[in-house]
């Protein structure tokens, strides 16, 4: 660790010239929008926006909206990149093609994935003939509520092979001997799984629920790709409703919903982070 | 001598089955690329027929193999190449600009004790956690008085400070330990010695885990040229292309997304190693 060194200045400073610039300044400023009523003389009107949004029906829609399907795509990713970590780890020092594969739509546009989903999904498309083939009922993925089906399938395809990676890294750092005594013990799969591995990688485990829903946090070119700009009710996102209202030029409600937004994200995940910090001084 | 390993046949196949399922759409589409543009039209007009009794075929191999698709894009209209060439330019500018930033900032917020150096890391974490439409507006407003808006500088610059990457290197920086640094100081080196001699070169798998992640971003962009440049149809990259084709279909479609994947998967071929193990080195715990 270097100590009173002014050179750190140098490193630091076009790094945090352009963070001022381009995120911290305009995050400021932004606030003084949401106080104003976007008239020609830019009269300070309080909190006037914010009781308004509070009240409007679609931005209403669309925070619920944000929220169901980021509650829907992380708790899933969070799940089978779990179990897919721990059967890869079973077949170490194979077992690489298979991470490999699962790895590889992470680097993969999702905006030229369009197609096939559009192809996979539609009435007469492949997913409907394997639901078809299994006795039920044809389902219109590409309308309604059911949209939400090929969006976080979309959403799971590309994030899932991240969550597995950052899984088995930790993974690899549970002892061997732990599982061999278990294996003589009797536990099998399941009780190894839950038993042993999970509460040895607490940490990581946490990481990846904290990264997961950051991301499901931010999901809009799923939606977007899939639903457009006006998408169905059902997935009509507060991406979408922002992203309206600013090409409607209604700069207020933008702002406004931006920071209502941004104050729910900041509580929510402090309150994760001091939990973290708690469940962590508990253990150690 | 016994194998204390078993085989676990059923895991392998459930693997094995996993990755064809994911590995299935990308291997449809570089297929579709050599459908005849024609064949391909006729197939994506069969799409939304909500007739009981009408199906979609499962065409897996073409009436005949052709290069027609590539032919138009490449060829006859390059308003796809055109596309691609600002999508190439955009994720070199981004990521040069990146290299010069984000090392040096990580380094200075891992490897340095001074004032304030809690508080700046708290608000990139901050920052992380915030989707783009977050700061949009305020955004605009301050690239326009930059004079920026409806340029391509407006969809680089910012990207240059992407917080996430920021993040990324300093916590495999954090980890590293203090005898490198050390060590290279009892024989007189600096700080930017330190930071060229030791920290770049030891940092080299996240370095490279970070690039190709951040390729990744640049060439999925969709929300900043949706924003930033909403009047200069010149300059939209290639990703904003797909949206746009899926009503009606040019036939060309499948081919244009072949195109654009293939540098992905370069990228994904090459850095793949140091995906691995700059994850697994890096302390995200």
């Amino acid at each position: 660790m270097f100590r009173k060194k002014r050179s750190v200045w140098l490193f630091l400073l076009p790094g945090l010239a352009g963070l001022m610039l381009f995120y911290i300044v305009p995050f400021i400023g932004g606030i003084w929008y949401s106080l104003t009523d976007g008239s020609y003389e830019n009269r300070f009107v309080g909190l006037a926006n914010y009781a308004a949004i509070w009240q409007n029906e679609m931005f209403l829609l669309g925070l619920k909206n944000t929220m169901a399907l980021s509650l829907i795509c992380a708790p899933l990713v969070w799940a089978l990149s779990f179990v897919i970590a721990a059967l890869l780890n079973r077949l170490r020092p194979g077992g690489a093609f298979f991470r490999n594969s699962i790895l590889l739509p992470y680097l993969m546009p999702s905006s030229a994935m369009l197609l096939i989903w559009l192809l996979l999904f539609d009435y007469g498309g492949v997913v409907n003939r394997m639901v078809a083939a299994f006795g039920g009922e044809r389902v219109m993925w590409l309308e309604g509520a059911q949209l939400r089906v090929p969006i976080v399938l979309l959403f799971v395809w590309k994030n899932l092979g991240f969550a597995v990676v950052i899984f088995l890294a930790a993974l690899q750092t549970v002892p061997e001997p732990l599982y061999e005594y278990a294996e003589l013990e009797g536990a099998g799969f399941l009780r190894q799984t839950f038993g042993i591995t999970l509460p040895l990688i607490v940490p990581s485990a946490f990481l990846i629920v904290i990264l997961e829903w950051i991301n499901a946090f931010k999901i809009f070119k799923e939606v977007y790709f899939i639903g457009g700009a006006y998408p169905d009710e059902a997935v009509y996102t507060l991406q979408n409703y922002m992203n309206n209202m600013y090409g409607r030029l209604n700069y207020q409600n933008v702002t406004t919903a931006a920071y209502s937004f941004a104050l729910i994200v900041f509580s929510l995940f402090g309150a994760l982070f001091l939990l973290q910090r708690t469940l962590q001084r508990r253990f150690s | 001598m016994k194998r204390l390993r078993k085989r676990h046949w059923a895991s392998r196949a459930l693997m094995l089955l996993l990755a064809l399922v994911v590995l299935a759409p990308i291997a449809i589409t570089f297929l579709y690329s050599f459908f005849s543009p024609g064949e391909i039209k006729a197939y994506m007009a069969a799409r939304g027929n909500y007739d009981e009794a009408a199906w979609m075929d499962v065409k897996l191999s073409p009436d005949m193999f052709s290069p027609g698709q590539y032919y138009e894009i490449l060829i006859r209209d390059t308003s796809v190449l055109k596309m691609f060439v600002n999508s190439a330019m955009y994720a070199v500018a981004i990521l040069l600009g990146q290299a010069a930033v984000i090392p040096m900032m990580a380094y200075a917020l891992s490897r340095f004790e001074f004032r304030g150096r809690d508080a700046v890391f708290f608000g990139i974490l901050m920052l992380m956690l915030l989707p783009f439409q977050v700061t949009m507006v305020p955004n605009v407003l301050t690239l326009r008085q930059l004079g920026l808006l409806e340029t391509a500088w407006a969809v680089i610059l910012p990207m240059w400070f992407s917080p996430f990457y920021i993040f990324l290197l300093r916590q495999f920086m954090v980890g590293l330990p203090n005898e490198l640094f050390e060590a290279a100081q009892m024989d007189g080196a600096g700080t930017a010695r330190c930071f060229v001699h030791v920290a770049v070169p030891v940092c080299r798998p996240v370095i490279g885990a970070a690039a190709a992640l951040s390729f990744a971003d640049c060439w999925n962009l969709v929300e900043q040229p949706m924003a930033y440049l909403s009047q200069r149809q010149d300059l939209q990259p290639l990703s904003v292309m797909f949206n746009q084709l899926v009503d009606e279909s040019s036939g060309t479609e499948f081919a244009g997304a072949a195109l654009y994947m293939l540098p992905a998967l370069f990228v994904y071929l090459y850095f793949l190693e140091d995906i691995l193990t700059g994850i697994q080195l890096t302390e995200l715990k």
